[in-house]
């Protein structure tokens, strides 16, 4: 960003709105790394580097919003960061409410960036935010409810602190300009000339030349107008880094620095990156009003100051490039079909002396290998890591923990774990879930902790693994767990049948019962028993599965579990008749082979099939997909045990012939929705095999 | 008569059409909606389909259904033989293939050879002929296939 608001050229005669995009794409991750960092920020002890990074964030935020006319933007950014640089320069010293403020600011910045990305949305009032920050800047410390009241004084309370500062300021005011260092100094007279054309603007005379800065120009000017105006009007002339304002007078009083740095500060509050020295930086560095990042003597001042968290940023951006999805997806399906390709070559080759074509089958294992690689890191380009799903509940947790009057901490674990992009957007509302409910009803008030010799303050835990061919989110808290006997009444409440001779886990069940709820009392937050089930639901139709273990008294946790990608999936073949369908590995419990005489009948056309003393239902595959036969002496006998929703049926098949990796294909791309099979895909031989949708079956044997 | 008033404004756009045989019967479907033309090939039957709907085929990785047209306008044979091709057609978003017994030619066909079909009972209903052409010696059926395609008793649509 920093580079297209220098880019004067391209201020001035490109259209700016081609870089909106990209503007919008790093305010985003600017604010939402804000956001991070101002979580993480330990109050009693702020670190330097934290801050100093946080200040970058609404600094880049603010240079970008300014070069592209976002002034609203621009303005609280601009007041934000005046008060970061208080609060890095230890000026101030940081306060929760602070922290409060600076998140709603963060919060209004994304809804502006919204409007302006044409989402739409009521227009955000930053009234209330901009005064709250004006008075911290000013070392008040207004409660945020008394702002509405405390509005009208807002020009009164602005005038003696902030004349310099706001662009939103009016009446006149002087300040010194500093133009320099010009490599002519003549430069500077189009300026002069610039207040001649747009009388508006007020007057400007020129000062003496300070002989301590080097071909600089030093003016007066009387204006109304704001100071990122005059800098858009310079920026014609002079470059922005070449401008300075400073309240008139000060460089005349050289003898109080302290009160020099405050007051430039209340100006811009960007003036050095070297903490620490502000005065001495000050006559050499004047310069560096907008950009101080930029310009290469600040950039060596600002390096050695904040090297660790320049570090890490600099490489990120250098290791990282932006790719539409939609290459990515066609990266996937290209290679998908390579794969396929390379298959039916090694099954086309198999019957070839490998005497006679050694090399061509060397080839081919050479093939063989490389397209498994090539698919394995195609498929690993749409693998982001869980800190993107992890990194939105901290401030979540914050505002619901204070909403509920509890303590809550957020531990996470596992944020390098990679997960498909897809499935990592479908996780996130079911995980929404799980933590509110873990922070609403698991974790208890903090009295009530004390009172059970527990830690005040609750712990909740967000795990990510991988195990095997699956990743395990896992949402634990050390609260007051789930209590059996309240769930078994609350079921027979609701009409569900529920023995005492349920086990725990089947008891734990319950709760993904429709319409069911263990909460006491109804909040805002959960309790309303939407919730789990719908949770259930989501995680199963991704393929996934959840678990819940928990002890009354100690707390609970939730695993879910899912494929790691939904493009690719392990699946069984299995063959009815001359067909290949295709089963989801992830679902296939057993399997093993029957005698007519094992499977019964119930009412005359209901078959079962009793496995380890449990009667379960018979579903032919080849009646329920009307596989023609032509072999009419055949003997299917084998049967497949499959899982879904809770439920399991007993497939019949002809043949198990193998497990595979299969590439899943949708059929209503072209097609329809066909019943009981959820997908399709291609088999080494290049036909189309079905993918058997295991819910539905599982579905179809209890109507 | 409304097939006349179709014709009218379909008059200054002379189209090329792609002709094909099914049985002794040639059809004509709009060119531009054809996007290649393969060899038959044995499809993945899909359940519980129409019986017109041979199945499903592998094109380069996508999985495209099969009408069989000659099933859907009921002919006395529908064999699969070496002449047998699928005309895979580009169709709104969507791919579909239509089996047929062979493909003949590609032809302009002006406005003013074209006639409109009479009003009967046939396995093609009259909305999905735009008119019949004469060419020489032949009649040619002109198919609206995209609408016919994209109607309801195909089922090939959700």
């Amino acid at each position: 960003m920093a580079d297209t608001s220098t880019d004067h050229s391209a201020a001035a005669g490109i259209d700016l709105s081609q870089f909106y995009q990209v503007f919008f794409e790093e305010a985003g991750e600017n604010l939402e790394n804000m956001e991070q960092l101002l979580l993480e920020l330990d109050i009693e002890a702020a670190d330097d580097e934290e801050m100093n990074a946080i200040f970058r964030c609404a600094h880049s935020i603010k240079g970008g919003a300014a070069t592209f006319g976002f002034s609203d933007v621009a303005e609280l950014t601009h007041q934000m960061e005046t008060l970061l640089d208080k609060l890095r320069r230890h000026e101030l010293v940081p306060t929760p409410p602070m922290v409060d403020v600076l998140l709603q600011s963060g919060d209004a910045l994304k809804a502006m960036l919204g409007r302006h990305q044409g989402s739409g949305g009521e227009e955000v009032d930053t009234s209330g935010l901009l005064f709250n920050i004006r008075a911290m800047v000013a070392g008040e410390a207004p409660p945020a409810a008394e702002a509405p009241v405390a509005k009208a004084q807002v020009p009164a309370a602005q005038a003696p602190v902030a004349a310099a500062a706001t662009a939103a300021t009016t009446g006149k005011r002087i300040v010194e300009l500093r133009v320099g260092p010009l490599n002519d100094l003549s430069q500077a007279d189009n300026l002069v000339d610039l207040f001649k054309e747009i009388t508006d603007l007020g007057t400007i005379e020129p000062l003496p030349d300070d002989p301590s800065l080097d071909a600089t120009r030093r003016f007066k000017v009387e204006t109304a107008s704001a100071e990122s105006e005059l800098l858009d009007l310079f920026t014609f002339h002079v470059a922005r880094e070449q401008v300075a304002f400073l309240p008139y007078g000060d460089a005349a009083t050289p003898a109080a620095p302290a009160a020099q740095a405050e007051a430039s500060e209340k100006g811009y509050g960007f003036f050095d990156d070297a903490p620490g020295a502000p005065a001495a930086a000050q006559p050499v560095a004047p310069v560096s009003a907008v950009e101080p990042q930029q310009p290469k003597p600040a950039t060596a001042v600002a390096k050695p100051a904040a090297p660790k968290a320049e570090k890490p940023a600099a490489a990120l951006e250098a290791s990282t490039i932006r790719v539409s999805v939609e290459k990515v997806d066609q990266l996937i399906n290209l290679v998908g079909e390579l794969v396929i390709t390379q298959a039916m070559l090694a099954q086309n080759s198999r019957g070839l002396d490998p005497v006679v074509y050694q090399q061509l089958v060397t080839g081919l294992t050479d093939l063989d290998r490389n397209t498994r690689d090539l698919q394995e890191a195609v498929m690993s380009i749409r693998m982001i890591p869980m800190s993107t799903v992890f990194s939105r509940f901290p401030r979540m947790l914050r505002d619901l923990a204070n909403k509920l009057g509890k303590k809550v901490e957020l531990v996470t674990q596992g944020e390098a774990t990679e997960l498909d992009k897809g499935l990592v957007e479908k996780i996130t509302d079911p995980l929404t879930h799980l933590v509110r409910n873990s922070c609403d009803h698991g974790v208890e008030m903090p009295a009530d902790r004390i009172a059970n010799g527990k830690p005040e303050v609750g712990t909740i835990t967000l795990a990510a693994s991988h195990q095997g061919g699956s990743i395990v989110i896992e949402v634990r808290d050390d609260g007051r767990g789930l209590s059996r006997e309240k769930l078994l009444r609350k079921a027979r409440e609701k009409g569900i049948d529920a023995p005492d001779s349920l086990t725990d886990s089947e008891v734990w069940n319950l709760i993904f019962a429709p319409g069911f709820s263990t909460a006491d009392v109804v909040t805002d937050v959960s309790g309303r028993g939407v919730g789990m089930d719908v949770v259930k639901k989501n995680i199963t139709s991704l393929g996934g599965t959840v678990e819940i273990d928990s002890a009354e008294g100690y707390g609970m946790r939730v695993a879910v579990r899912l494929p790691l990608t939904l493009a690719i999936m392990d699946g069984m073949s299995v063959g009815v008749g001359e067909e290949v369908y295709i089963l989801p590995l992830s679902s296939v419990v057993e399997s093993f082979q029957v005698s007519q005489e094992m499977v019964k009948t119930i009412g005359g056309s209901g078959r079962v099939v009793e496995v380890r003393d449990e009667y379960m239902p018979v579903i032919e595959l080849e009646k329920v997909f009307q596989v023609p036969r032509f072999d009419w002496e055949h003997n299917s006998g084998i049967m497949v045990v499959v899982e879904a929703e809770s439920g399991r049926v007993a497939l019949l098949v002809d043949e198990l012939l193998g497990q595979q990796q299969v590439v899943v294909k949708n059929l209503e791309t072209n097609y329809r929705k066909v019943n009981d099979v959820s997908g399709a895909t291609i088999m080494g031989d290049g036909r189309v095999a079905l993918i058997l949708d295991v819910g539905s079956l599982v579905r179809r044997s209890r109507h | 008569m409304g097939m006349m008033e179709k014709l009218d404004v379909q008059a200054d756009l002379a189209r090329e059409y792609l002709t094909f045989r099914l049985g002794d019967e040639e059809y004509g479907i709009d060119i531009l909606k054809v996007q290649e033309i393969r060899g038959y090939e044995n499809p993945t039957r899909i359940a519980n389909a129409p019986h017109f709907l041979k199945g499903v085929v592998n094109l380069r990785g996508t999985i495209v259904p099969i009408v069989d047209l000659r099933m859907r306008f009921g002919c006395s044979s529908a064999e699969y033989n070496a002449f047998t091709v699928s005309i895979i057609l580009h169709i709104g978003q969507r791919t579909i293939g239509v089996v047929v017994d062979s493909v003949s030619d590609v032809m302009e066909i002006p406005a003013e050879a074209m006639r409109p079909a009479p009003e009967m009972t046939s396995a093609i209903e009259a909305t999905y002929i735009r008119g019949l052409a004469q060419v020489g010696e032949r009649m040619v059926i002109l198919l609206d296939i995209e609408s016919m395609l994209m109607s309801q008793d195909m089922g090939l649509v959700d």
